[in-house]
């Protein structure tokens, strides 16, 4: 046990690690991989993240992702019917278990009638992390063949972003 | 890959249903089922059977051969061949997309092709690049009421919505743009306005309370999800206004699904799009057997459709809407025909 404790003390200054407790404690919710950020340094990335939404919200409603001026929000307001809890999963359309993002391109490409993204793109990324931040708290439902429409939000209230953003200017 | 639909993948086809609306006759299955329910009924009340069709929400783009050009047609060719013809045509608005006058241009000829009159109302995407000039000098009027084999028909329109554009300086452009979203955080709630209020205050004052009253308006006449504007700002008041007649029955666009409500003397049905279906939002539905099955984004028909109404007796008997798909769409207790 000595052995241990004065392993972690060096991990603890050397990799500004706080596992020091952990060992005492012993249960295991109270094991922590690293320091908590700091709520400055959280906030930070928070708004890292909701700009990806935001992009990903443009994206959604841009008719000029395709070829005949139709935006995945005609379809999928609020990004509903994407289901991102449910995937990777068996599509049909995709003929295979496939992730979020190959879906995405395909409505790309058949609805839309437009050109396939990258799938490590800023842009996919970005439509990724909008459906899923319009489904924040639903269950993982892996597979799950059902229609499931993205959180509910007031009506005229915007999106719920807690990060202070309120207004999404134009479109 | 070859293609395999969602639903006979997964064992849900009802093949049944499949010769709805393809066939070019309104489902024979549905004349027959009214047949039995609605005659016999009839015979005690005074208004003797009638049908029309209604389609709505075409969102027509200002694109040559666009894919929703030839759902708007298809709609009105089944129309056009259904035996016996109805009545009339009612189209419940959305005809375009952003209002743009080559998008009103294309949909006036192929809506002309009904071999029937039609009434029409708008919906958001035809009014807010010009705020309906466009609209009024080719439709007319945004409001209207007739009388027809003794019941009185009411449209209006409810997608008005207070000055978002003004204080912002947006362009006509911008100001469709904002309203094309159904995410409507950005133009409002939308209502009739007082003068529409005033107007169906008058236009209902002489008729009495045993007359069939059946309403259109573009969105639904109660709160189902104000956030997609899946509402009409002041419902409570036209509610009010028609709660003398013993029956009203509302009809709506905007939601391109199957939905139904019933409140007071009031039911209430939701339309099938010629562009897209909406899945639902995620709320508790107040007739949750009354939906759709969701639709296959591979077969541009599916989802959508149009409609048959029938209305017999008294409207204390009521009538029966038929939802005509192209597809597998519906569920065996709404293809047979939810009651009015
Ligand atoms: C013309 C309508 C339409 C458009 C436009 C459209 N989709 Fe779809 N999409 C559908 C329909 C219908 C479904 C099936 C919905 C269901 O399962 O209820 C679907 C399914 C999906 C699914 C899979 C849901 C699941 O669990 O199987 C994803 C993800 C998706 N769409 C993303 C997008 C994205 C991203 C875009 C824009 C590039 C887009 N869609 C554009 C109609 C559309
Ligand atoms: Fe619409
Ligand atoms: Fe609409």
């Amino acid at each position: 046990m000595k052995k241990h404790k004065s392993m972690y003390a060096i991990g603890t200054s050397v990799m500004g690690l706080s596992l020091a407790g952990v060992m005492l404690l012993g249960g295991p919710q109270d094991v922590q991989a690293k320091k908590p950020v700091s709520p400055a340094q959280a906030e930070q990335e928070r708004q890292e993240l909701l700009k990806a939404v935001l992009m990903g919200d443009a994206l959604w409603h841009d008719g000029s992702l395709g070829t005949n001026g139709l935006a995945c929000g005609n379809c999928h307001p609020d990004g509903s019917a994407s289901n991102p809890h449910t995937w990777p999963k068996f599509q049909t359309n995709l003929g295979k278990v496939g992730t979020l993002r190959e879906m995405i391109n395909w409505c790309i490409m058949v609805p839309l009638e437009g050109k396939a993204l990258p799938t490590e793109s800023d842009k996919m990324i970005a439509m990724e992390a909008y459906a899923t931040f319009m489904h924040d708290g639903v269950p993982i439902a892996l597979g799950k063949d059902e229609q499931h429409g993205a959180n509910p939000v007031a009506g005229g209230a915007g999106y719920q972003l807690p990060s202070g953003v309120t207004d999404l200017g134009a479109p | 890959m070859e293609k395999i639909s969602r639903r006979n993948f997964l064992g849900m086809s009802v093949k049944a249903t499949a010769a709805t609306f393809v066939a070019g006759t309104f489902a024979p299955a549905s004349n027959s089922f009214f047949g039995l329910a609605g005659i016999a009924e009839a015979a005690t009340k005074k208004i003797s059977p009638f049908t029309f069709a209604v389609i709505t929400d075409a969102h027509l783009h200002d694109i040559k051969d666009h894919k929703f050009d030839r759902i708007l047609e298809r709609a009105v060719d089944d129309i056009n061949k259904m035996n016996p013809a109805p009545d009339f045509v009612l189209y419940g608005g959305d005809l375009g997309q952003l209002a743009k006058p080559g998008e009103l241009d294309k949909g006036k000829p192929i809506l002309t092709r009904l071999k029937v009159p039609y009434r029409i109302i708008p919906g958001e995407h035809d009014w807010y690049l010009d705020l309906g000039k466009g609209w009024k000098d080719r439709f007319g009027t945004d409001h209207w009421s007739f009388d027809h084999k003794g019941v009185h028909f009411i449209g209006m329109n409810s997608i008005l919505v207070d000055d978002y554009w003004t204080g912002r300086s947006l362009t006509p452009d911008e100001r469709m743009g904002w309203c094309a979203e159904l995410e409507s955080h950005r133009c409002g709630a939308w209502g009739v306005g007082s003068e529409q209020l005033d107007w169906l205050e008058k236009d209902v004052a002489k008729l009495s309370p045993d007359t069939p009253v059946f309403i259109m308006t573009h969105s639904p006449l109660w709160d189902y999800y104000p956030r997609w504007n899946f509402q009409t700002r002041d419902a409570p008041e036209i509610r009010q206004i028609l709660s003398k007649f013993d029956k009203v029955i509302a009809i709506h666009g905007h939601v391109h699904q199957v939905v139904y409500n019933s409140m007071g003397n009031m039911t209430s049905a939701g339309l099938l799009s010629t562009s897209w279906p909406w899945p639902y939002p995620n709320v508790q539905m107040p007739y949750p057997s009354i939906r759709m099955n969701r639709a296959d984004p591979a077969d541009i028909y599916d989802g959508l459709g149009g409609h048959k109404v029938t209305l017999a007796g008294d409207m204390g008997l009521g009538g029966t809407l038929n939802y005509q798909v192209w597809s597998d769409l519906l569920p065996a207790n709404v293809q047979a025909g939810i009651k009015l």
